[in-house]
């Protein structure tokens, strides 16, 4: 669906995006993650046709964006980072001037404009001014949208940012069941978006692809290993106690954990290069057992994506081969 | 001119729906009914009137309050095109729809231009206050309007150029006037300049002496050429100027 090959694109002297080469296949969600400022707008305005690239092309749905740029766009829906809207509008004279721009057909226009509005949850605000809507409302008109004319391909750049936590779940929820029916390339620098709803993920930084590949390769990405626990704890010994496990390099204890005063959630880091990761767990928790801290929880070897992203963008340009997890 | 239709429709919904179009429409009428009205008091005055010199001639073709109107109805109604949408960033949501550059450009001229000559149209009521009272030169009435329409439709192109090149709206209208302006004061080189090809230019150039022409009801096609060019060109360039965004 998406074909970009050696995108590059330089503000001036600044390089926003450099080299930068990947595909996106038919029915795939895909995150494009990265921290702020990594390049992942920039790529993103690039693919919908609105900058175009300093060196490189784009091809979508087969179509170039640049020479056959009006069919390519026809294929995408596109919500824009900040979301912009005409403020002296109500929703519903937007959404129908947007249903109109996408050729929506005059026939299935009026139903386009319901469904596009029930998936984004904005029905309520349909006939107020664009003008006093809050972040959030702003931001599902935008994904409103973006459905409107029920495009192929996706993409949306951080779509779930300036939601509270239940229209986020929502959100969420609603990619997920988009996902089965459109491609999807979103952004993100929020971890638990990728892991909730893509099936794979490019981790860029400065411009540069660090990473692909499923969530479960990335996970393996993770220098040496670990494990998450879940303690009852009240003491808080956990710490010491596995400090002095052979093997265990590092233990990072998270205070209110779910459940109760007394749980305490422990992530226990285990040393590079180290083989036989599963019996320095083994030998922890049988730590923890003979000093009568009881364990709810064991979760080895799940380290979370957070610590494989921290890992991969910290060191800034890391040698880390794109692609090093695996041939996604 | 994909998107044209859309694109024109929201225009005129957004200019007609904010105060602007109104708060520009009740100051363009309160001139426009100032100057027809002194110029009528002045002419009851007179005992006898040349045939060139009656009030419609006088309106439309030797009123300075005119042109000066024009000067600053113009870039108001074309400030906000470009330069809002790129500001506030809707200008991504509407390059990335499947729409033309010159889809955008001729939907959102075509939006100011029909609103200028909505704001004209209550101008039609002079010409039906004089019927009532004398002969109306209906050639003198047609020629004069489609001078208006022209040299508006001149300063909106431009007007539309300027807004494409800025993401300030002041930016754009001041740079509008100035460049209309310029145009107006080419025109008086007619009278300070000797003769010579160059005073010939600014004869040519002047909106002045072409109201002055078409309100004697002479319609020379070397205006028409010129408004065509006036309106042509800067369009044209606005069309690249929309296309460039795309080109990195």
């Amino acid at each position: 669906m998406i074909e970009a090959e050696h995108l590059t694109k330089e503000y001036g002297n600044v390089l926003a995006v450099s080299d930068l080469s990947f595909r996106v296949g038919t029915g795939e969600v895909v995150a494009f993650l990265g921290p702020n400022g990594a390049g992942k707008s920039t790529t993103l305005r690039i693919l919908a046709g609105f900058l175009g690239a300093t060196a490189g092309r784009v091809r979508i749905a087969g179509h170039d964006i640049v020479e056959e740029s009006v069919r390519a766009r026809a294929q995408i829906g596109y919500l824009p980072e900040a979301t912009p809207l005409y403020p002296e509008l109500r929703v519903r004279e937007y959404l129908a001037f947007r249903s109109r721009l996408k050729r929506v057909p005059r026939s299935r226009r009026r139903a386009a404009l319901e469904r596009a509005l029930a998936l984004a949850r904005v029905e309520d605000v349909a006939d107020t001014l664009i003008l006093h809507l809050s972040k959030g409302y702003r931001q599902r008109v935008g994904l409103a949208d973006a459905l409107i004319a029920a495009p192929p391909l996706l993409i949306l750049d951080e779509p779930t940012i300036g939601l509270d936590p239940n229209q986020i779940r929502d959100v969420r929820k609603l990619i997920r069941e988009l996902g089965e029916k459109h491609t999807i390339l979103l952004s993100t620098h929020i971890l638990p978006e990728v892991e909730s709803t893509c099936d794979r993920a490019m981790v860029i930084h400065h411009g540069r692809l660090l990473a692909e590949g499923t969530i479960d390769e990335l996970r393996t990405l993770r220098k040496g290993g670990g494990a998450v626990l879940l303690l009852r704890d009240p003491e808080r010994r956990a710490a010491e106690v596995l400090a002095r496990v052979g093997g265990v390099a590092g233990v990072a204890v998270e205070e209110n954990a779910e459940g109760g005063r007394q749980l305490v959630r422990v992530t226990v880091t285990l040393e590079e290069g180290r083989s036989g990761a599963d019996r320095v767990i083994e030998y922890a928790v049988s730590a923890l057992v003979d000093q009568g801290i009881a364990i709810r929880e064991v979760n080895p070897g799940r380290a979370s994506l957070e610590e494989v992203f921290a890992q991969l963008t910290r060191s800034d340009g890391a040698p880390l081969p794109p692609g090093g997890g695996g041939e996604a | 001119m994909t998107g044209f239709w859309p694109i024109y429709r929201r225009e005129m919904l957004s200019l007609w729906v904010t105060p602007l179009a109104w708060v520009l429409l009740t100051v363009f009428l309160f001139l426009q009914g100032l100057s027809f009205y002194w110029i009528v008091r002045h002419l009851s005055t007179l005992a006898e009137l040349s045939v060139d010199s009656g009030p419609l001639q006088s309106y439309f073709g030797q009123s300075i309050f005119l042109i000066i109107s024009l000067l600053l109805l113009c870039p108001a109604l074309t400030m906000r095109l470009f330069a809002e949408e790129k500001r506030s960033g809707t200008i991504e949501a509407l390059m990335t729809a499947p729409v033309s550059a010159t889809g955008v450009v001729a939907g959102k001229y075509l939006a100011v231009l029909t609103t200028y000559v909505l704001m004209w149209a209550p101008t039609v009521l002079y010409v039906v206050i004089l019927r009532k009272t004398g002969e109306v030169d209906w050639p003198v009435v047609g020629a004069s309007y489609l001078g208006v329409l022209g040299i508006g439709a001149g300063y909106l192109a431009l007007g539309t150029l300027m807004s494409a090149m800025t993401r300030s709206q002041l930016v754009a209208l001041i740079l509008t006037i100035v460049f209309s302006f310029g145009l107006f004061i080419f025109g008086i080189g007619e009278y300070i300049i000797d003769p010579g090809p160059l005073r010939q230019f600014c004869a040519h150039v002047s909106v002045f002496t072409q109201m002055d022409e078409f309100s004697k009801g002479i319609v020379d096609l070397r205006r028409i050429v010129f408004y065509a060019t006036l309106i042509w060109l800067p369009l044209f360039v606005t069309v690249r100027v929309v296309d460039s965004w795309r080109w990195s």
